[in-house]
């Protein structure tokens, strides 16, 4: 009398003959899960549009600031007269950058400035 | 009363249609003529928008690290300085948390503005000149939204900078 093979046996084996190419491909699996998981985030961060060398920023990728010039005013010490004036005088020249500048100011979206306007007509 | 009521409706309808004539007056129309110059213009315009669109990014990036260091390297370390030696810090606390608000509120409407653009110049201006405008139209309010972000952010500086010369006075009284 021959026994049944059992199906759980029988798929576990043919798991066992396979197991390499399993496991290549749940590697893979995870890594694209992983990696969606990042690029989500880098949209989602705001990285992406911080991020000059993506297409299209090429030619002002050597204009950005390094920023890391700037030390700072410590936050340790005393506070008297002479760390008083000297907190003014780093935060004076920060903030001397930071106001003269009308950051993404002006008219360069208008439909003047984009010619979709229709022109006026003249008046002969 | 509906003599009163019908005299009501017939005001309320001649506002709204005043309202909407000045609206429409405001912009011009959508004609078959404007689509046609959109479309003869528009490559040229998608030019000027991806030029933007990069300076705009770099500015982000400059603009953004100064905005930052005023925050992280100036005006965290004098609150946290003057806590450490037990003075009044007034508002500066306050006008500090203000200011890292309104920091990200710049940096989510940036990200707004960026999206949008970026969708923009992505548009076929030529198949879809409606669009296309319509998408200029909406970045344009989104990169007006960044620059009142920006403005609210100097506004924060300029505050910060007049409590601290208020500290600085009543500091200089107290050591007298």
């Amino acid at each position: 009398m021959t026994e049944e093979p059992n199906p759980v046996t029988q798929r576990f084996e043919r798991f066992k003959e396979h197991k390499f190419i399993i496991l290549v491909g749940s590697t893979i699996l995870v890594s694209l899960f992983l990696v969606g998981i990042a690029l989500s985030l880098y949209a989602s961060s705001g990285a992406a549009q911080l991020d000059l060398s993506r297409v299209g920023y090429k030619e002002v990728r050597d204009k950005a600031d390094r920023g890391d010039t700037f030390t700072g005013f410590p936050a340790t010490g005393k506070i008297d007269k002479e760390s008083l004036e000297q907190f003014k005088k780093l935060y004076d020249t920060q903030a001397k950058q930071a106001l003269n500048f009308d950051s993404f100011g002006g008219t360069p979206m208008t439909d003047e400035a984009l010619s979709l306007t229709v022109p006026a007509p003249v008046i002969e | 009363m509906k003599r009163y009521l019908l005299l009501l409706s017939l005001v309320l309808a001649t506002l709204a249609g005043v309202a909407t004539v000045a609206h429409a007056e405001n912009e011009q129309p959508m004609t078959d003529e404007r689509v046609e110059v959109i479309r003869a213009n528009c490559k040229e315009a998608t030019v000027t928008l991806d030029r933007l669109h990069a300076s705009d990014g770099l500015l982000r990036v400059n603009r953004g690290q100064l905005f930052e260091s005023i925050s992280t390297k100036l005006m965290t370390p004098f609150n946290n300085r003057l806590n450490a030696n037990q003075l009044e810090r007034g508002l500066l606390p306050t006008i500090s948390e203000e200011y890292v608000s309104r920091l990200d509120t710049f940096r989510s409407d940036y990200q707004e503005y960026e999206k949008s653009m970026t969708r923009t110049l992505a548009i076929d201006c030529t198949r879809q000149p409606v669009t296309f405008y319509d998408a200029v139209v909406e970045t344009r309010t989104k990169r007006q939204k960044v620059h009142d972000s920006s403005v609210l952010l100097q506004d924060s500086i300029r505050k910060y900078r007049a409590e601290v010369d208020v500290f600085a006075s009543k500091f200089k009284e107290v050591a007298e």
